[in-house]
């Protein structure tokens, strides 16, 4: 009744967290996570993006923003009390920014109370879509929040060495839920052999595992098959410079589904765009100072999709 | 994943999917497959690679023909290996060690393989040659009961690679060697599996009739 005057731009339960990772450094997904937020904040959905790149957060930069006084980090040491008072605005009305600058010795050694704080204050904070930027690499914090978030958004661009790192992201970040998963000591200790690539039992992939799984209980395997279905990470392929670097998502996708047993998506694709690169170097972002080039346009379809659920699919 | 991977799993299609879809998620899978492939290099070694790529390969070849894959879509609504008779009314039952009239040099275990020698079908009743242009001159009955080992035997003899027989016939070597190997699970249905066999016994030179049917009765019935 009264509750239909007051309503947000979003019920409540739309609230969402999102997660941009990928295992290599410099492969833009800082850049990513920023244009994705200021789109997704100009149609109207409130944001916060929230910069946890460990090693080199500079979200803020990306944004065109000054370093923030208050990051993350005050909020860790308990310096402010509530996680909103660290969050500053923008340029964009519906996006603000946490930022994770200058805590980096803090940052990269989190503890495991401090992780789950920071976890049940950001489901507290009162917008619509959390975007985090996780940063390089396949640390157990950064696999943790990937794993959390209700989107988990896989950055890789055409190059043989990213994609290897993105299939490494993956392998880390399942085999970590899938220790979570494990009950009983036997799986627990084939799920511990499965991280370490050259463990005695031949486990390469997920589906390895599975199988030894199913060899030791046959009902956990089933609990992993669950936890497999559920892990869905979406794929957003950067810096493409040609119709056969976009379908390369497509193949990863495939490629997940048949040698991973992965149900990956493809969420879509960013060109490679000087205007972006021009962009950078001014400190603006290109969402706002050219939003009609190739990749500010793509960045829009991105966010469409992302927020409809919608994923590019081979058109067979 | 449990069982064998249909045709149509390996394209990574739908069984409704229509001759340009078949092509496309072809060049698709070729592509992914390939050589350094970005999407697979770090996933699969080489030889896993190769692999996949030959898979490919046989199922577009099944998928592409029509008729071929009317016949693959049969034998996919069906049991793998359905009693024989049932599917071969045709196919005496009796006859089942060597059913050519051939020189029969059986020594034991360690046969020499048939002579190229024509076997002269002393009161052929029938058109002589049923099966037109064979590879090779006139075909012979394998001396021996036919199992996978002697056919080997024979083909090894004859210095006929599997890859040749392959070239000619379009069946896979992976195909050709579970016949030698007699890994019945990993054939197709007797159906189909017939077919191979003639086009084995055509490759190495040995009358494909008799020597398929007399494989066949080897294979179990479910």
């Amino acid at each position: 009744m009264t509750a239909a005057a007051l309503s947000t731009p979003l019920p409540r339960s739309r609230r969402e967290i999102w997660c941009v990772g990928g295992g290599k450094g410099g492969i833009g997904k800082s850049l990513l996570t920023a244009s994705l937020g200021w789109q997704v904040a100009r149609m109207g959905r409130r944001v916060v993006l929230m910069d946890m790149d460990l090693g080199g957060a500079n979200l803020h930069t990306c944004l065109g923003v000054p370093p923030p006084a208050l990051t993350l980090g005050d909020f860790i040491r308990r310096r402010v009390d509530k996680i909103d008072d660290v969050a500053v605005a923008t340029s964009q009305p519906c996006l603000r920014l946490i930022s994770g600058a200058s805590d980096l010795l803090l940052a990269a050694n989190i503890t495991y109370q401090q992780k789950m704080r920071i976890l049940n204050k950001i489901r507290s904070l009162d917008v619509d879509i959390v975007l985090i930027d996780l940063g390089a690499g396949t640390s157990l914090n950064i696999l943790d929040f990937f794993l959390l978030a209700d989107q988990g958004i896989l950055t890789v661009v055409p190059e043989p060495t990213s994609i290897e790192n993105g299939y490494r992201f993956i392998k880390s970040a399942l085999f970590r839920r899938l220790r979570r998963a494990a009950q009983t000591p036997p799986v627990q200790e084939i799920v511990d052999q499965a991280f370490d690539q050259k463990n005695p039992l031949g486990i390469k992939s997920p589906l390895d595992l599975l199988e030894a799984v199913e060899r030791e209980d046959p009902a956990e395997a089933e609990t992993m098959r669950r936890e497999m279905a559920a892990f869905q990470p979406r794929f957003v392929v950067n810096q493409v410079r040609s119709p056969v670097d976009a379908s390369v998502g497509h193949q990863l996708v495939q490629a997940c589904a048949r040698h991973l047993g992965v149900r990956a998506t493809y969420a879509g694709y960013v060109d490679y765009d000087d205007a972006v690169w021009r962009c950078v170097r001014q400190r603006r972002l290109f969402m706002e100072v050219a939003p009609r080039c190739p990749a500010a346009m793509k960045v829009s379809q991105l966010a469409r999709g992302l927020l409809d659920g919608d994923s590019l699919s081979l058109m067979w | 994943m449990n069982g064998r991977r249909s045709y149509y799993d390996v394209l990574g299609i739908e069984r409704t999917a229509s001759l340009p879809q078949v092509e496309r998620a072809y060049r698709f899978c070729l592509e992914m497959y390939g050589d350094g492939a970005l999407a697979t290099y770090s996933l699969l070694d080489p030889g896993e690679q190769q692999e996949a790529r030959e898979s490919v390969r046989e199922a577009y070849e099944v998928l592409r023909d029509p008729a071929r894959r009317r016949a693959y879509d049969l034998s996919l609504a069906q049991p793998i290996f359905r009693p024989l008779r049932e599917i071969t009314p045709t196919a005496p039952p009796a006859a089942v060690p060597p059913l050519g009239v051939a020189p029969l040099p059986t020594t034991g275990a360690t046969l020499a393989p048939a002579p190229v020698a024509p076997a002269p079908e002393p009161v052929a009743p029938e058109p002589p040659a049923p099966a037109p242009a064979l590879s090779g001159p006139n075909p012979v009955a394998l001396g021996e009961q036919v199992t996978g080992a002697a056919l080997r035997r024979f083909r090894e003899a004859r210095g006929v690679s599997l890859d040749e027989i392959a070239q000619k016939s379009k069946i896979s070597v992976r195909f050709l060697r579970y016949i030698e190997d007699e890994r019945f699970e990993m054939l197709p249905a007797a159906v189909y599996l017939r077919g191979f066999l003639h086009e084995y016994a055509r490759g190495v030179g040995l009358e494909p009739r008799g020597t398929a049917e007399a494989y066949l009765q080897r294979v179990p019935s479910i």
